[in-house]
């Protein structure tokens, strides 16, 4: 898996390559530090499948966002992620852009 | 962690005290060492310092011995005792005598040597004692001879005798010296003798007089006049009197130890590099063995984990003995890893039952966990007979209360009515099941609802289905889908839909095991990645108890309405 980020203004980027499941879900979860930025881009589209495990860190992402006023957009969801997003009725709570 | 780290500390703690007690054993011992190295370095040397004195003093009294007999030879050969003894306090000597070749005192300066009547000359063949030695003088090949400074055989005093062959008569002329006469002479001969000799590097030898005049000192030359002061505690050192001159050997304690310092240096490199190994090597074996404990401990848990969640799922098939109006099988085949599957049902009222299938996010401990109480917490709300929609609100905001993992539940229940055939369901988030409908299978799609868990105060909506008898809904999780094989291929819902469609006239209980051997055949080898759990309900309609047959098909066909 491969975790980068980039800022720009209150903006910050995070772009993951790689599956999301059990065993890759805990380095995520590790690169999923926003620090002050009020707007946050995760963009899954080099993610080819994302388990339970993955989608648990989207949820956690989220809260953390909205707790601190902020929003936490996903971007650029491949259809095999949306799918998933779709079944669990996440797509209905998280900001898919 | 901080075990860890504390175990870490008590190691560096031990092997830092086990190297300085080491080093100071080391240190200790070299020390034993230098000094005993020191004191047999310095015996050895006095062996040569006193054969060097006594060369240098025998050298001399040869010498003076000589000059003796040719001023005796000059004289005419005096053989009274006053121009004997007159000439011997000339020469600095105490006493001097001729013997004959017998062996015979003929001239002395000392009377007592002499005969006189009733009492024979000194003779020194006859007289025992050590003074026979000198008759090799009369036997050669010897010229002259030394005797050390002792004790006389004549009357004990002390005395060094020299004497040298009178080739004229055959005997010989023997001087004798007492300690200060001895010193006397020998003085100038033992001036800086030993100033070049060095003992062990930095050591050396220094001699003086009695009275403690330097002679010779190995630091600088004779210091006129100078007295030898005892050496201090920074020196190995000793004292001896040769021929009665004081005679210090002595060696600097810092020079003796340089060995000392060099092996405790080179063994405290040595000792340090082994303890650090030993250290990294047991803190290597200890924290394999922690590892391994947790691992197996680890291991236990999760067994442990995974029988009490099997333990909590019902079981027993069939679950209701004597109910006819419909069926119902399950199973769970678990992963290696302990997962967070479970199926129920139950009855809500005297012609309700509810079933459902769900699956907790994420594997291990937490998940089973989190799956004990999602289960329990849905069945006691279910129980109370409130509608579907409200029971899976409620459980989820029990769910969401104090969920800071953010670990979620997807969930399909359905609630059949057994009286109608109607089923009422929610779908919080998971895989649409499978209905069999006149013997045809297809995936029962709706929009699904969120998960369970992920937020509260959401709304669950319910689909409705009517079932005709012989119909079944099939439920599973995503282990059954997502099962990968070789190629990472995954068995998916069309191969899942074929099996269940090939499976249309056979009991239930064989669908639930023909899907799963089929899901194995598709994996060839491949680790079952994830639980494999499937529910399966089949309607039989109300009046259908008498019928008492496991074919759905046929029974579908025999109470159709």
């Amino acid at each position: 898996m491969e975790i980068k980020t980039h800022t720009d203004g209150a903006t910050l980027t995070i772009a993951v390559s790689g599956r999301v499941d059990t065993v890759t879900a805990p380095e995520l979860e590790a690169g999923l530090k926003f620090g002050d930025a009020t707007r946050v881009v995760l963009d899954l589209a080099d993610v080819p499948y994302m388990s339970s495990a993955g989608l648990r860190l989207l949820l956690s992402a989220h809260k953390t966002m909205l707790a601190k006023g902020g929003e936490l957009q996903i971007a650029r969801v491949p259809p095999a992620v949306r799918e998933v997003l779709d079944l669990t009725g996440f797509s209905g709570i998280l900001n898919l852009v | 962690m901080t075990e860890r780290r504390s175990l870490d500390l008590k190691l560096v703690l031990s092997v830092l005290a086990a190297f300085l007690l080491s080093m100071a054993f080391t240190w200790f011992l070299h020390t034993r060492l230098s000094e005993r190295d020191a004191y047999a370095l310095i015996d050895r040397t006095f062996t040569a310092v006193e054969a060097e004195i006594i060369d240098c003093v025998d050298e001399r009294l040869v010498r003076l011995c000589l000059a003796v007999r040719e001023r005796l030879e000059d004289d005419g050969w005096p053989t009274d005792t006053a121009s004997l003894a007159a000439l011997a306090q000339e020469m600095k000597i105490t006493e001097i005598s001729v013997a004959n070749a017998a062996g015979d005192i003929v001239a002395s300066s000392v009377t007592d040597y002499l005969a006189a009547p009733g009492k024979p000359a000194f003779n020194f063949k006859t007289a025992g004692g050590k003074a026979e030695d000198m008759m090799c003088l009369v036997t050669g090949p010897e010229t002259d001879y030394c005797q050390p400074f002792r004790s006389n055989t004549a009357n004990g005093a002390w005395r060094k005798f020299v004497g040298v062959w009178m080739p004229s008569t055959g005997g010989f002329v023997e001087i004798g010296c007492d300690g200060e006469s001895l010193r006397g002479l020998s003085r100038s001969s033992l001036m800086d003798l030993f100033r070049n000799w060095r003992v062990g590097g930095a050591g050396g030898i220094v001699v003086t007089t009695p009275s403690g005049l330097i002679l010779s000192d190995y630091e600088e030359p004779n210091r006129e006049g100078a007295y030898w002061e005892a050496p201090d505690d920074s020196f190995y050192w000793k004292r001896e009197e040769i021929e009665g001159f004081p005679t210090y050997v002595l060696i600097p304690k810092g020079s003796a130890a340089v060995q000392r310092d060099v092996l405790v240096g080179a063994t405290a490199v040595l000792n340090g590099a082994a303890l650090v190994f030993v250290a990294l090597l047991v803190g290597f074996v200890i924290s394999a063995f922690v590892r391994r404990q947790m691992r197996l401990q680890a291991a236990k848990e999760l067994t442990m984990a995974k029988d009490i969640q099997l333990a909590a799922l019902p079981n027993v098939f069939p679950p209701f003995p004597g109910e006819t109006r419909f069926d119902i099988r399950a199973s769970m085949a678990t992963a290696k890893e302990v997962g967070g599957d479970f199926y129920d049902f139950y009855f809500t009222g005297p012609d309700r039952v509810l079933f459902l299938i769900a699956d907790v996010s994420g594997k291990g401990v937490p998940a089973a966990m989190f799956m004990m109480r999602a289960k329990t917490l849905i069945k006691s709300i279910a129980q109370t007979g409130r509608p579907l929609a409200q029971v899976f609100a409620a459980a989820n905001d029990a769910l969401c209360e104090g969920n800071s993992s953010n670990t979620f539940v997807t969930v399909w229940a359905g609630e059949l009515n057994i009286e109608t055939g109607r089923v009422t369901y929610v779908n919080a988030g998971h895989n649409p099941p499978v209905v069999r409908r006149d013997g045809a299978v297809a995936y029962l799609k709706s929009r699904p609802a969120l998960v369970l868990g992920a937020l509260a105060g959401v709304r669950y909506g319910v689909g409705e289905l009517q079932l005709k008898p012989g119909d079944a809904i099939y439920l599973y999780t995503d282990g059954i889908t997502e099962q990968p094989d070789a190629v990472g291929e995954l068995y998916g819902e069309a191969r899942l839909l074929a099996s269940l469609a090939g499976c249309a006239d056979r009991s239930e209980e064989a669908a639930l095991d023909t899907v799963l051997a089929d899901v194995r055949r598709h994996a060839a080898g491949v680790e079952q990645a994830d639980d494999c759990t499937q529910l399966i309900i089949r309607y039989d309609g109300d009046g259908g108890r008498a019928a008492g047959t496991n074919n759905g098909q046929e029974k579908g066909d025999d109470h159709g309405n």
